[in-house]
């Protein structure tokens, strides 16, 4: 064990009764001032890990190796040692700031509190400090707001107040799992920014738990991979994003769209994750590997972690050599055709009545869709992009008529829709169908996948007339399932399996034009490589027009043929994708493509980053004149008192709503 | 904050509208001719003449109600028919024995359900945790006039002890004999509703042990018993004071059974005694009173819980 | 059978609660019990081996009575909890589903139900439609119907903001079509468990209303009644009113044991919440 090594990993297990192992033997070192990141996916055992470092682990988990924190053993110290630890040395920062923080005391007590109990911070200066505290991680009026309470804060507030409470006293490790996962992208930027400056001001060895490869090319010094309950492959950061010697990392990589060029395909890991009761033997990334899935000695032995001379280690019999090469890019010729205009929507608004308690008066409007405009043609994909709360959701569902429109208008081949009745839509739906996000909340728990699948056919009563269970199998093959699971229930798929469910079903009545609403956001990054390659693919099989809504600009630069902006019920920013993402025009479009962290540590510092101010407002209280004005770096009195219109950007095929649109950076001449 | 009260109040407005109908009501869905019930079945048509122009039978039904409503809003419910006294006064003197038992047996309940819950709830699953969670079940599914007679048969009858019929003594008069007096009425109660206590708090504190706040507190080193005392207990707590003020509102009126056994001179068997000599005034009164303290200390509740709950505003 | 071992404590009320069923319904087919036969020869006596529970005032045999009693204490419960589901299953069902002003109505009129303790309402309800079983299975019934209404409502909002019912919707499905063949299924597994509490809860109620003199009126035999009658014979039989009362307890603890019980499986199994129970009795 190096002298230096604030926390010191060895052979670390942990395993839950009935659960199997979580942990399956795993071996790091973290060292003063540096920033390691481990990353993995869901079920790959990374947060118990952190989990076991701290000493939080549920009692019932049986935790074997050695946790060495300083000169103190973790997994042999009683309660009161690990407490001393947790107060003293040791910092955590949680996913989802919405409820790591207590909701009933106030913020400040919360933030100082721990430093009290240690002694650290006399019960007199407790007040002082704690506003000390959130002043340190950009918390204005922090006296005043010491005293509020959480749900008084804003998301990315409140994670920076777990920051500043995690980060208090000479903390000398700090954990932070998922830190920005239930952030926006604007906000992320923000809160790793404060991050990174206290962690130079306290020099303390951090340790970064998240699935987001970009978020972990940005910060981290030095990477470790999980799969399985196992590190498969660690390093310096840039040996692991441009050298990677486990199949698994490269696969990773390859599976990632990026922001910053376009891909023909991405090359996803076939299958899925293994769970960990019932892992595969030899080596368990085996039966998802081009290379081992034939060989003998990866099916016997699972491969140690070997180092390879250069700070680098990976566990696997065949490790790959050499730089990763890029993805090949898509024709130059691959023009779009063009086809005729299938769904037009002129200045839609939806409103929702804020109404009194009492006699249920409506008393305000939130404005979630404030004049939208789009066009899709037949076969294209349009991406609407935006951050929580934009609206995009609600302009999907009120262009599918679950929801009613307050004003505007929404034509589907050429038919008024606006408002239409259930009964008459019906027609209409068998035309337009919607894929939902959450592909567990989608899907009837008590019917079987056939049954979900033929559902369609059956209300409009086409079982029998389209072909029955034959025509159902053929969906299921469509979509990659096996027609054996149409008699499975919805909780014996994964997550991956239900969304291709999800996308039969929207299959099933042939329709023109699929509404897709962050159909890859729950899914991780090898399965939503999967799900994306089979929407590009049934695209050009049965020419659909995608209506492809997302945050993740990442992967919509990728699916998309062109690409819509929204912010506060309004598309700011619209224009082919190229175009769009290489020429934004609207500083809210270069404001969020430039916080989008790239999975690249050669590109760090690449442009300098803009960080907002703020957050965006609620929709109930749009801000005047251009409702992006208050966080605006180009804010002036005129975007105050007038709102811009959309109109064309000259020389581009863009339309802004900008009083100065213009690029990021002047021309060069 | 008053603003809040009032709004809350004005909610309950059309709740008390209805139920005040109803109860209105009811004197004229009873089998036969209201004014028979009132006067009795021997009474000569001049009687019953009088009585029915005496009541202001003969006019419309809605001016009939405006006019009760109107009364009843000035405190007055009429005559009881039994012995011709106000209905008010009949009430008003049952009150005092009525809040006696109620805010004991309520006391009872906290003292016998929180700590079940507390230990019950920091081991859960654990072989305490089975036996107070039996404890609870026992307590709930007992009823409470069987338990009454259990009391009464080991405490008066067998031991001698206690009476086995409780009279109200007041206890600023005499503390000793209120407790002779109100012991066992409070004790049937007050197991009762702790197994309410015991299981609702049970279930509030493990859900809030769940909660992330708790995984951060620890986090901070502090030691379990301030992740308790100071994090879960608080959240846990707040809905926890809704059902300490729902039960101890519903004993209010609600301890019709448990007075019964005990023959307790309090609201309840004022209730009971008027339904049998159908004494539709002091019927009417009755409820109408119960009614109104149940929402009232219902709205009460509402208001505590607003104001210790800093998530929600006034407004 | 695993399950039975898995959860000894509803297993032994689903036994329990077999006995008395048998006992009640089969048991007088074959046995000479006769709930009403006097014996003047024979009152108050403790138990003996002729009459298993002693006798009553009248020398009637209490056993007989509570078998007896068992079959019109379960009945009425069955009764009222028939009624509680019919009217509030839907009141429920149509408040949750279609929110807005008929969520308003529907609730503020359960409201209203609510604003009395229970048994207060029974016994002001009965107060004006007069003794019988009718009387005491309408009213008990009636206590009910909030209790299913908020149950159903709750469980319908639930289920109305997820994903797979708007799913229908966008597949061109009918309201109806949603609401009976996409929610209600989903929404069984609570209305279930409340179902089986409400039965104890009816049980109690019933008995509690005989007790206070305003049930099933004599001499059909009633848990209630026995103990109202049992209970001026402290000093001379105590068996009277103790033994009666211990099978009422027991059938009501193999209820809510059972209840709890389906609750933690059917939890488990999709996530169902247990029914908060109300007004003691």
């Amino acid at each position: 064990m190096p002298d230096d090594a604030v926390l010191s990993v060895r052979g670390l297990e942990v395993a839950f009764p009935g659960g199997g192992q979580a942990v399956r033997g795993v071996d790091f070192d973290v060292h003063a001032g540096e920033v390691l990141g481990i990353v993995g996916e869901s079920g790959s055992g990374k947060s118990v890990t952190a989990l076991a470092i701290t000493g939080l682990l549920d009692p019932s988990a049986r935790v074997r190796g050695s946790i060495r924190l300083g000169g103190l053993e973790v997994t042999a110290a009683d309660r009161e040692t690990l407490r001393r630890m947790r107060g003293r040395d040791v910092g955590t920062i949680f996913q989802d700031p919405t409820t790591t923080l207590n909701p009933v005391l106030p913020i400040g007590r919360q933030v100082i509190e721990g430093q009290v109990a240690h002694g650290l911070v006399a019960a007199g200066a407790a007040s002082a400090k704690a506003a000390a505290l959130l002043q340190e991680v950009d918390i204005p009026d922090p006296v005043a707001r010491a005293g509020q309470y959480p749900h008084q804060f804003s998301g990315g507030m409140r994670q920076r107040v777990v920051i500043a409470m995690a980060m208090a006293g000479q903390k000398r490790l700090i954990i932070a799992d998922e830190p920005t996962t239930a952030l926006d992208v604007t906000v992320q930027a923000q809160v790793l920014a404060v991050l990174a400056e206290r962690r130079r001001q306290t020099g303390a060895a951090v340790i970064l738990i998240t699935h987001d490869l970009g978020v972990v090319a940005e910060v981290a010094d030095r990477v470790a991979v999980m799969y399985a309950g196992r590190i498969v492959e660690s390093g310096p950061v840039e040996a692991i994003f441009h050298r990677p010697r486990h199949p698994y990392t490269a696969g990773l990589l390859r599976s990632l769209p990026r922001l910053d060029t376009v891909a023909a395909r991405l090359l996803p890991i076939e299958g899925q994750p293994p769970e960990a009761a019932r892992l595969p033997t030899g080596c368990t990334f085996r039966p998802r590997c081009a290379i081992g899935r034939d060989q003998t000695l990866c099916a016997t032995t699972d491969p140690a972690l070997r180092e390879d001379g250069q700070a680098s280690a990976a566990a696997c019999h065949f490790p790959l050599t050499g730089l990763l090469p890029p993805l090949p890019r898509p024709d130059a010729g691959a023009a779009t055709t063009k086809g005729e205009d299938l769904l037009v929507v002129e200045d839609l608004r939806v409103h929702f009545a804020i109404r009194s308690r009492l006699l249920r008066r409506t008393i305000g409007w939130v404005r979630a869709v404030d004049g939208v405009n789009l066009t899709i043609r037949a076969g294209e994909t349009l991406g609407l992009v935006g951050e929580s709360g934009c609206g995009k959701t609600t302009t999907g569902r009120a262009i599918m008529g679950l929801l009613a429109v307050r004003s505007g208008c929404v034509r589907f081949g050429g038919e008024d829709i606006t408002n239409m009745r259930r009964a008459e839509l019906r027609r209409i739906r068998r035309q337009m169908q919607y894929v939902f996000q959450d592909p567990f909340a989608s899907l009837n728990p008590i019917r079987t996948a056939g049954e979900i699948v033929a559902e369609p056919l059956r209300i409009h009563g086409l079982y029998e007339e389209i072909g029955g269970a034959a025509y159902v199998a053929g969906l299921f093959e469509r979509v990659g399932l096996s027609p054996d699971m149409m008699r499975r229930m919805p909780r014996q798929f994964s997550g991956g399996q239900k969304q291709r469910i999800g996308i039969a079903r929207a299959l099933a009545l042939q329709p023109k034009l699929l509404i897709l609403d962050e159909p890859v956001a729950a899914l991780d990054v090898s399965i939503q490589a999967q799900i994306v390659n089979l929407l590009q693919d049934l695209q050009q099989q049965l020419g659909l027009a995608y209506l492809f809504i997302a945050h993740d600009l990442s992967v919509v630069r990728h699916i998309c043929d062109r690409v819509a902006v929204m912010y506060l019920g309004r598309i700011v920013e619209q224009s082919n994708r190229d175009v769009l993402y290489e020429n934004p025009v609207h500083p809210y479009t270069q404001s969020l493509l430039s916080a989008v962290p790239l999975p690249d540590p050669d590109l760090r510092d690449r442009t300098r980053r803009i960080v907002l101010r703020g957050e965006i407002p609620s929709p109930a209280r749009l801000p005047s004149g251009c409702t992006f004005h208050p966080r605006c770096f180009r804010a002036d009195a005129i975007c105050a008192a007038e709102v811009p219109e959309f109109t064309c950007y000259p020389g581009l095929p863009t339309l802004c709503a900008c009083h100065h649109a213009g690029p990021t950076r002047p021309e060069p001449a | 904050m008053i603003g809040f009260v009032l709004r809350r109040l004005a909610q309950m407005l059309p709740v008390l509208l209805l139920a005040s109908l109803a109860i209105w009501a009811m004197v004229y869905a009873v089998p036969g001719s209201p004014v028979g019930a009132l006067v009795g079945e021997n009474a000569t048509p001049e009687q019953i003449q009088a009585t029915i122009a005496r009541l202001g039978l003969d006019r419309p039904m809605l001016l009939q109600y405006w006019s009760w409503l109107h009364h009843a809003l000035e405190g007055d419910f009429g005559l009881s028919i039994q012995n011709r006294e106000p209905v008010v006064t009949l009430i008003l003197q049952r009150i005092p024995a009525t809040l006696q038992l109620g805010l004991s047996a309520s006391a009872v309940g906290l003292a016998l359900g929180v700590p079940v819950a507390l230990a019950s709830a920091l081991r859960p699953r654990g072989w305490l945790d089975r036996m107070l969670s039996g404890w609870s079940a026992l307590a709930l599914g007992v009823p409470t006039f069987w338990l009454g007679i259990l009391l009464i048969l080991l405490f008066a009858v067998r031991l001698r002890w206690l009476p086995s019929v409780s009279a109200y003594v007041p206890v600023m008069d005499d503390p000793a004999g209120a407790l002779r007096n109100t012991l066992l009425p409070a004790l049937t109660l007050g197991v009762y509703v702790s197994g309410i206590f015991a299981r609702f708090l049970r279930a509030a504190l493990l859900g809030e042990l769940r909660a992330d706040y708790v995984r951060t507190a620890r986090s901070k080193g502090l030691r379990e018993r301030d992740v308790i005392g100071r994090h879960v207990l608080r959240n846990a707590l707040l809905p926890f004071v809704t059902i300490v003020g729902l039960m101890t509102a519903s004993f209010i009126g609600g301890a019709v059974v448990t007075e019964a056994v005990f023959t307790y001179p309090g609201l309840g068997r004022l209730l009971i005694q008027a339904i049998d000599a159908r004494d539709y005034p002091l019927i009417q009164g009755c409820i109408m009173c119960i009614l109104v303290i149940y929402i009232g200390i219902n709205v009460l509740v509402d208001v505590l819980y607003a104001y210790i709950d800093p998530r929600i505003d006034y407004g | 059978m695993r399950l039975a071992l898995k959860h000894p404590g509803a297993a032994l009320g689903i036994a329990f609660l077999a006995v008395v069923l048998l006992a009640s319904f089969v048991a007088p087919l074959i046995l000479p019990l006769d709930p009403l036969a006097q014996d003047f020869t024979a009152t108050l006596d403790p138990p003996s081996a002729a009459h298993w529970f002693g006798t009553d005032e009248l020398g009637r045999d209490i056993l007989a009575r509570v078998i007896a009693g068992a079959r019109t204490s379960l009945t009425t419960a069955a009764g009222a909890v028939l009624i509680a589901g019919c009217i509030g299953v839907p009141i429920g069902l149509v408040a949750g589903f279609f929110g807005g002003w008929r969520d308003a109505v529907l609730m503020r009129l359960v409201d209203v139900l609510l604003a009395l303790p229970g048994i207060l309402f029974a016994m002001a309800l009965i107060a004006v439609i007069g003794r019988s079983q009718m009387a005491a299975l309408v009213a008990v019934g009636i206590t009910g119907i909030p209790g299913f209404a908020r149950i159903t409502r709750a469980q319908v909002l639930a289920l109305r903001r997820l994903d797979f019912v708007l799913a229908v919707e966008a597949m061109g499905g009918s309201a109806s079509y949603s609401m009976f063949r996409t929610v209600l299924p989903n929404a069984w597994s609570p209305i279930l468990v409340q179902v089986v509490i409400l039965t104890s809860v009816a049980i109690l109620l019933e008995a509690a209303l005989a007790f206070l003199g305003v049930g099933i009126p004599p001499p059909a035999p009633s848990w209630g009644d026995m103990l109202r009658t049992g209970k001026q014979y402290l000093y001379e039989a105590p068996t009277y009113a103790v033994l009666p009362g211990l099978v009422l307890t027991l059938t009501i603890l193999s209820l809510d044991t059972i209840g709890r019980t389906l609750a933690r499986v059917l939890e488990d199994r999709q996530g169902a919440h247990l029914a908060t129970l109300d007004e003691p009795a």
